[in-house]
């Protein structure tokens, strides 16, 4: 059969068109309409004047944009690297498991995951509420100080981030199981026949060939933690909001609470070129290491 | 002949019926109001559903209260899908006003209605006009009281001879009061207090601001002048207490109920929503007896801090209401109004003030004794960033906690507050 460059074009065209279609109006539109929102002064709802790059301009001096800027880094720094090696670990540990125990281990750890965000929060708010919380009680019998953990700056990102941890590492765990099994035996054996130690086996074998795997859940977390909202204002609900502040949250209170769309849109902006910028980084440096590793 | 008048006849009373079916309207009614008092104001819908049968019918839903709920009207009104009355907060009618999504309440409106400026509380209709406009009708004003327990106070020889407590006239004496009931240890706090909630807070603080005639704003300034000392000196009693250990510390909002209602607080500042949890709890032999009264004066006279639920009309982007709806409508708020003597069992206050002078309403407990706060409600103050749930309160919120748990000075506390706000215009 001779084939038809032209038709099986017009095929391909035809069969990624709805997509296309669909993803122009959900989100190169809006998108383009955000760029342009966050050159005017315009409320919530409805247009407003042209103001240039204004918005742009007062950002870095709007302490609670930094405050946000910092906080955001901050979280990243708390749960990317740390989320993804607790991950492992765990997986390493449930795939020495098998049969039908390994599939209950690894339930009990994918369950939080399933948990909506409002119930994580309601969890982890009644057990280290600072005058009822399961806890505090268990302070008081050992006899530690209460900490007030989501009143005090200083504890609030990390227990946030820990929380984070606790309810998405069972996506991490599944991804790291998967990659873990499609590491042929073989290797393995061989390795022992070579008399390799634990460790040897794991830093010459197990990490460079689950690397693929490793890469891809640092780049999901990065992409997802650079995002962070839901649980950061929850938890800081009558706390000390503005100390809390992440890129998202500050971005919700500029255009829900004060009805600012326009410089809400320009601090949107900045948080997709630094998603943009940081995942195109972190995926050139996923490549180099991976070449290096192997 | 006969024939035909007969059914010229039945034309007539065809023609009369549809008339009459297309001049029952249908109100279709947002509001926030999903507690105990949700359900005392679903009871007044369908009490007014059925009193005017075949004219009015109110469609209601409840939505979530605060941001997501003055979100939707606002996305709503811009699409013509608002509702036709909605309940409001009189705190957030300056931003409304601003993004143009209230309809003005006319001076032919509140005759029709039958109300008028002399009908409430003046600090009430205040709170509802913007530039000597109304834009809603207020139904209630929802202050903060001190609730105290009874049996506690009483052991303790702390109550007047009319049950209230003593030293309400002073800030030594409400002090003196409380470490009274430190010393009597009888309880674990004193006072429990919503510390770790600031955006709670504030309703405490603004009223200690107004004891010594402070106000947040003057001329679009936010603390100008004096008005920075008066609240540090506000800060100042409450961070006292907590040094003190005179109130419960990093007690969210549930937790200070709790404290209060398991009697491991003997005193407790809340709003007078709380009433009917108390009502309820103490109908069922499980409270103490209690009691709740205005606010102790800690400086110079009363003052209390309020907020007022309000009705108010959507202004749709390009949608005009008819006449007959808006008559609909009008009647809807006033007769709400004129009949929430029943609201007032959900604890607040009601703002139609032939309510609160009726004899029904002064044999209403606490609620009697309370409502002589009207003369010295304040409200916020008239700023798009006012409000509940709005950024005021984020501000307020994020330095009130480490003051109030003894984190921070609040000297210190009062500088970024000043700083912030300003920023924020």
């Amino acid at each position: 059969m001779i084939r038809n460059p032209t038709r099986e074009a017009l095929v391909a065209y035809v069969l990624i068109a709805p997509f296309v279609a669909v993803y122009a109006l959900i989100f190169i539109y809006p998108m383009a309409q955000l760029f342009y929102l966050s050159f005017t002064d315009a409320p919530l709802i409805g247009s407003g004047d042209f103001v240039g790059v204004e918005h742009y301009g007062s950002l870095p001096s709007d302490r609670r944009f930094n405050t946000a800027i910092w906080n955001t880094a901050y979280f990243v720094a708390l749960t990317v690297i740390p989320g993804t090696i607790v991950a492992l670990v765990i997986s390493l540990g449930v795939s020495r498991l098998s049969g039908r125990l390994q599939s209950l281990v690894l339930a009990l750890f994918f369950l939080p995951y399933i948990l909506p965000v409002s119930v994580v929060y309601r969890l982890w708010d009644w057990t280290l509420n600072f005058q009822f919380g399961i806890a505090m009680h268990v302070f008081d019998m050992i006899g530690i100080d209460r900490v007030p953990i989501f009143k005090v700056t200083g504890w609030f990102m990390p227990a946030v981030a820990f929380v984070t941890i606790w309810w998405t590492a069972g996506f991490s765990i599944l991804l790291f199981l998967a990659g873990l099994r499609a590491i042929p035996k073989e290797i393995y054996e061989a390795a022992s026949l070579d008399n390799a130690g634990r460790w040897r086996t794991f830093r010459k074998v197990t990490w460079p060939l689950l690397w693929p795997v490793t890469s891809l859940v640092l780049t999901i977390q990065l992409i997802l933690q650079l995002k962070i909202f839901d649980q950061v204002y929850l938890f800081s609900d009558g706390g000390r909001p503005n100390d809390n502040l992440v890129m998202v949250y500050y971005i919700f209170q500029r255009a829900f609470e004060r009805d600012q769309g326009g410089h809400a849109a320009a601090a949107a902006v900045v948080l997709f070129l630094i998603v943009i910028v940081v995942s195109v980084l972190n995926f050139q440096l996923m490549r180099l290491s991976g070449s290096r590793n192997r | 002949m006969l024939k035909q008048s007969t059914f010229a006849k039945m034309l007539l009373a065809a023609a009369l019926m549809t008339t009459s079916a297309q001049a029952e309207e249908t109100v279709v009614w947002w509001d926030f109001l999903a507690g105990g008092d949700g359900v005392r104001m679903k009871q007044m819908i369908s009490d007014f559903n059925a009193a005017h049968e075949g004219k009015i019918t109110i469609d209601a839903t409840t939505l979530e209260w605060g941001v997501p709920f003055y979100s939707k009207v606002q996305t709503s009104a811009a699409v013509d899908e608002a509702p036709d009355v909605m309940t409001y907060h009189a705190s957030r009618i300056p931003l409304a006003v601003k993004q143009g999504i209230l309809q003005e309440i006319t001076a032919g409106d509140w005759e029709k209605m039958g109300l008028s400026e002399a009908d409430y509380a003046d600090a009430t209709w205040n709170a509802v006009t913007i530039d000597g406009k109304q834009y809603a009708v207020p139904l209630d004003t929802h202050p903060i009281v001190l609730y105290y327990n009874k049996d506690v106070l009483g052991e303790a020889g702390l109550l007047t001879e009319d049950g209230t407590p003593k030293g309400m006239d002073s800030r030594e004496g409400f002090t003196a009061t409380l470490q009274a009931l430190k010393d009597a240890g009888s309880v674990k706090f004193p006072l429990g207090s919503v510390t770790a909630d600031g955006n709670f807070m504030f309703r405490t603080i603004y009223s200690l601001m107004g004891q010594q005639d402070g106000e947040l704003m003057t001329d679009g300034e936010f603390l100008a002048g004096d008005n920075k000392k008066k609240l540090e000196n506000a800060l100042a009693v409450l961070a006292e207490w907590t040094n003190d250990g005179l109130q419960s510390t990093y007690t969210d909002y549930p937790a200070t109920v709790a404290l209060f209602t398991t009697g491991d607080a003997a005193m407790m500042v809340n709003g007078v929503w709380e009433v009917p949890t108390m009502v309820d709890l103490h109908k069922d032999g499980k409270l103490f007896e209690w009691g709740a009264v205005e606010l102790p004066v800690i400086f110079d006279h009363p003052a209390t801090y309020a907020d007022s639920h309000v009705f108010a009309i959507p202004a749709n982007k390009s949608k005009e209401m008819t006449a007959e709806k808006r008559d609909a409508v009008l009647e809807v708020m006033s007769w709400i109004s004129q009949n929430s003597l029943f609201w007032a069992t959900a604890g607040h206050i009601p703002a139609y003030g032939p309510v609160t002078a009726s004899d029904e309403y002064k044999a209403m407990e606490p609620n009697a004794t309370y409502s002589s706060l009207t003369e010295n409600m304040i409200f916020d103050p008239k700023s798009p960033l006012a409000g509940v749930a709005g950024p005021i309160f984020d501000v307020m919120s994020t330095y009130f906690v480490p003051t109030l748990n003894g984190e921070m000075e609040p000297a210190e506390a009062v500088e970024e507050i000043e700083y912030e706000l300003n920023d924020m215009q």
